[in-house]
């Protein structure tokens, strides 16, 4: 027996058996990428989360781990060329052009000190559109964070002492989050490179009411003069790996 | 006839010896007392006072990319030392790079004065429209025990034979060294253990005619991993005045921009290895195996680097029986590679230390070179930098604003900013790094005022006054050289030895002494030029702090035999010839 069904409502059910095989088609490819990441075959993981992404492109979570394992692989190339991909398919995707801009900084501790320069300058373009895309607390933090890193002749810690705070106007609109720490310590330091001590040394503090424990505003605090600069100063050494894991956007 | 034997005199008595010893130490003392301006103070500027203060010009191009390329003969600021007369007192050859500089060569007068004979000796015209000077280069390429002079260019080097009566002549062409190389640093060391010393020469640029370039496509491909640049060329010298091209045949495959050779025996086989050191890309570690050929060995021994080596100086820095290696890169704000102290492990391979040695950071690198200059026994550095100090503006930003174009062609010059007044890297800080007893080391460069922060190049270390406390020569781009004297107070004993090869080259370059006192063995060797824009003298010169006794000197010579000295007095040069007898030796002295 033939059913007769309304054009409209074929075309939505299709729409949504559609979706509903996506969604399935995402959340196991990434299971199954945890699965083989785990058993540290990093070439089926890498598939398997890249297979998540392309499925569910804005998805934060598949393309933030699927970077993580990339970082564990060493396969930078790898995530920027597909990065690159996806950024041209999905261009409206912030989620994508902020992993894409992670992605260059996850390679910079292992390239040459001009590379550096390079990697870092194509992912403040990825920040920036992300930023454009979608004005939040992470697009305002990372853009800001990554001005911060620039040598002082570029003159951009002041964009990032902007940047951050806007994204304090918005955090202190937010409920009380774990991550929220890091904005305080990242726009005292932008404050202090840019010759503003006193703003630094009150950010800080106001860090601290908020977060008592935390050890990296207690420590700013406590040192002055060389012993405050190395200790910034450190926190910004292109050799080290910056932590790029944007977990604690849904965990913390 | 200028040249001095040198003998040492087996007669001369012990008594003798004691005057003189009583004399040379008045002569130190008073130089103190005369000089020091502050007692915390072991180095004086006589630059002016040695009447050696010619500053250097860089060249003026006259083509299409003269703003571009002028920086380039900044390069050009070179120092070689050698005592060319044999009178007993180092003399000094300094280059000049724009068209119409004449180069200098200072005649050491004795008393720390010098006078600039080059003119009268036959080897000051080194610039012209077509060639401009880039280094310098003291060796005894036909073992006659006087030492030669090659003066490398960007262009058509010279290589000038010394006539032994105070004047050179041109025998390039029939030397076979006749071409064109944009030739900057030359060493010359015997690496087949033949007898006689063969030339290595390191190529900035590849042997593009920067007066008259046919293209544009000449400057490094690449900031991190250039190969277009002009490489190593390494000739053998036949033995009889001539030399041939043998750098494939020895297996030395580079194309680099390479700025520094450096040689050393790693392992202490008996056959020097060599190090090259590369702008814009990897430098380069070769192993001797002693066929008359070569390994590139630089994936096990140091890795794949991406930085900008500009120095390969060797010496034993932690008395560990097994030479390092110094090497220094751009260390700024905008560009932290920092510089490599390679330590030797012994098994051809050498882990860096820079970082955790103090001896990281030096800014925009130049010249670096190992010297005791305390005479405490252990090996200090002295590292000079800066490459443009001029205007307030910067050029860091033109410079990124070139490399984060997309497709940018950096082989063409066209694409290169042009600098203008512009500063980069400039105004640095020289360093002299005291060695902490072979662990780290501390910069007590302002202490003793060698701090400059002019735009240094190239060093050389001598003991210009024969006092056993070493000085120091230094150019400067486009400015004026310093001269050092070294016024360190008397009390840390010395010795040193000037050596002379029979069986091995005659200079005995590569020749290994090893000297024990105080229950510590010390390692010192000659070496034939290693260091950027600067050849240091050929002597081995020991710093033996307190101790007053030496309890036994080994020789190590090319040609495979060893001697030994049981003992000797302290504070004093010797004169040292392979195979003759080392029993009852005494002092050397200069002739003048």
């Amino acid at each position: 027996m033939i059913t007769k069904i309304h054009p409209i409502l074929f075309a939505f059910l299709v729409y949504v058996s559609g979706f509903a095989a996506t969604a399935r088609t995402a959340a196991d490819e990434y299971q199954q990428a945890l699965k083989a990441l785990a058993a540290n075959n990093y070439k089926e993981a890498l598939s398997h989360f890249e297979s998540a992404v392309v499925a569910e492109p804005d998805n934060a979570v598949y393309s933030n781990e699927y970077r993580k394992a990339i970082i564990q692989s060493k396969e930078f190339d790898r995530a920027l060329d597909f990065f690159e991909k996806r950024v041209r398919e999905h261009p409206d995707s912030a989620n994508l052009h902020l992993n894409y801009g992670f992605a260059y900084v996850d390679k910079i501790p292992v390239a040459g000190a001009i590379t550096q320069v390079i990697l870092a300058d194509r992912a403040l373009t990825q920040f920036t559109k992300s930023v454009e895309l979608r004005p939040d607390w992470i697009g305002y933090y990372t853009r800001g964070q990554s001005y911060l890193f620039w040598p002082k002749i570029f003159n951009r810690a002041p964009l990032g002492v902007a940047d951050l705070e806007k994204a304090m106007e918005i955090q202190k609109k937010e409920p009380h989050r774990g991550y929220h720490v890091r904005l305080y310590v990242a726009l005292g330091d932008g404050y202090w490179k840019t010759d503003q001590l006193e703003k630094a040394i009150a950010t800080w503090r106001a860090g601290l009411q908020e977060f008592p424990d935390n050890a990296n505003l207690k420590r700013r605090l406590a040192a002055s003069g060389d012993d405050l600069k190395t200790l910034i100063e450190s926190g910004f050494d292109p050799a080290k790996r910056v932590n790029t894991d944007l977990s604690d956007l849904w965990t913390n | 006839m200028l040249r001095n034997d040198i003998q040492v005199s087996a007669n001369r008595s012990v008594l003798c010896m004691v005057v003189l010893l009583g004399l040379f130490s008045c002569t130190a003392a008073c130089g103190v007392a005369q000089s020091a301006p502050d007692k915390q103070r072991w180095f004086e500027d006589v630059t002016h006072k040695a009447g050696i203060n010619y500053r250097h010009h860089s060249r003026h191009f006259n083509n299409a990319y003269s703003e571009i390329m002028q920086g380039y003969t900044k390069l050009g600021a070179a120092v070689a030392v050698s005592d060319y007369d044999g009178d007993g007192f180092e003399d000094i050859f300094v280059t000049e790079s724009c068209a119409t500089c004449k180069n200098h060569l200072y005649h050491n007068n004795g008393d720390f004065t010098f006078t600039d004979v080059a003119k009268a000796a036959g080897v000051a015209d080194g610039n012209d429209e077509e060639n401009a000077s880039a280094g310098a280069l003291w060796f005894d390429f036909n073992n006659d025990g006087l030492p030669d002079l090659l003066l490398l260019r960007f262009g058509h080097s010279i290589l000038y034979q010394n006539l032994g009566n105070g004047t050179f002549r041109d025998v390039t062409k029939a030397a076979g060294l006749d071409r064109y190389m944009n030739a900057i640093k030359a060493i010359a060391f015997d690496y087949d253990n033949d007898g006689f010393v063969d030339l290595f020469i390191g190529c900035y640029f590849q042997p593009t005619n920067l007066f008259h370039p046919d293209t544009a496509r000449f400057f490094p491909e690449s900031f991190e991993n250039a190969n277009n640049g002009g490489g190593v060329i390494v000739f053998h010298n036949n033995k009889n005045g001539t030399f041939t091209d043998v750098t494939q045949r020895v297996g030395i495959h580079t194309t680099g921009w390479t700025l520094d050779l450096g040689h050393g025996d790693a392992n202490n086989d008996g056959f020097e290895d060599l190090y090259v050191a590369n702008d814009f890309g990897t430098d380069r570690f070769y192993v001797n195996n002693g066929d008359g050929r070569f390994t590139d060995k630089t994936e096990t021994a140091i890795g794949f680097d991406t930085k900008k080596g500009m120095n390969a100086d060797w010496g034993d820095f932690d008395n560990d029986g097994f030479l390092d290696i110094y090497v220094t890169n751009i260390t700024d704000d905008y560009m932290r590679e920092g510089n490599f102290l390679w330590h030797n492990n012994g098994n051809l391979t050498f882990t860096d230390v820079a970082q955790e040695t103090g001896t990281f950071d030096t800014g925009w690198g130049w010249g670096g070179k190992f010297f005791d200059y305390d005479n405490d026994g252990w090996l200090d550095l002295y590292v000079v930098n800066g490459w443009v100090s001029a205007g307030k503006e910067s050029y860091v930003p033109d410079i990124f604003a070139m490399i984060t174009k997309p497709g940018i062609d950096l082989a063409d010059i066209r694409n290169w900013p042009p600098m203008g007044n512009k500063s980069l890297s400039g105004y640095e800080k020289k360093k002299l790094f005291h060695n902490e007893g072979g662990r780290s080391f501390k910069d007590e460069a302002a202490r003793h005022g060698l701090d400059s922060t002019k735009d240094g190049r190239g060093i050389a270390v001598a003991d210009f006054d024969n006092d056993g406390r070493l000085d120091l020569f230094v150019t400067n781009a486009d400015d004026e050289p310093f001269l050092y004297r070294n016024i360190l107070p008397t009390g840390a004993h010395w010795v040193g030895f000037s050596l002379e090869g029979t069986r091995s080259n005659r200079s005995a370059v590569g020749t290994q002494v090893r000297l024990t006192a105080n229950g510590r063995t010390y390692l010192r060797y000659v070496n034939g030029g290693n260091g950027f824009g600067g050849q240091s003298t050929m002597r081995v010169h020991f710093g033996l702090g307190r101790s007053e006794r030496i309890d036994g000197v080994e020789i190590s010579w090319p040609s495979g035999a060893k001697q030994k000295i049981s003992s000797i007095a302290v504070d004093h040069w010797y004169k040292l010839t392979e195979g003759q007898s080392t029993t009852n030796m005494h002092e050397w002295k200069p002739k003048r």
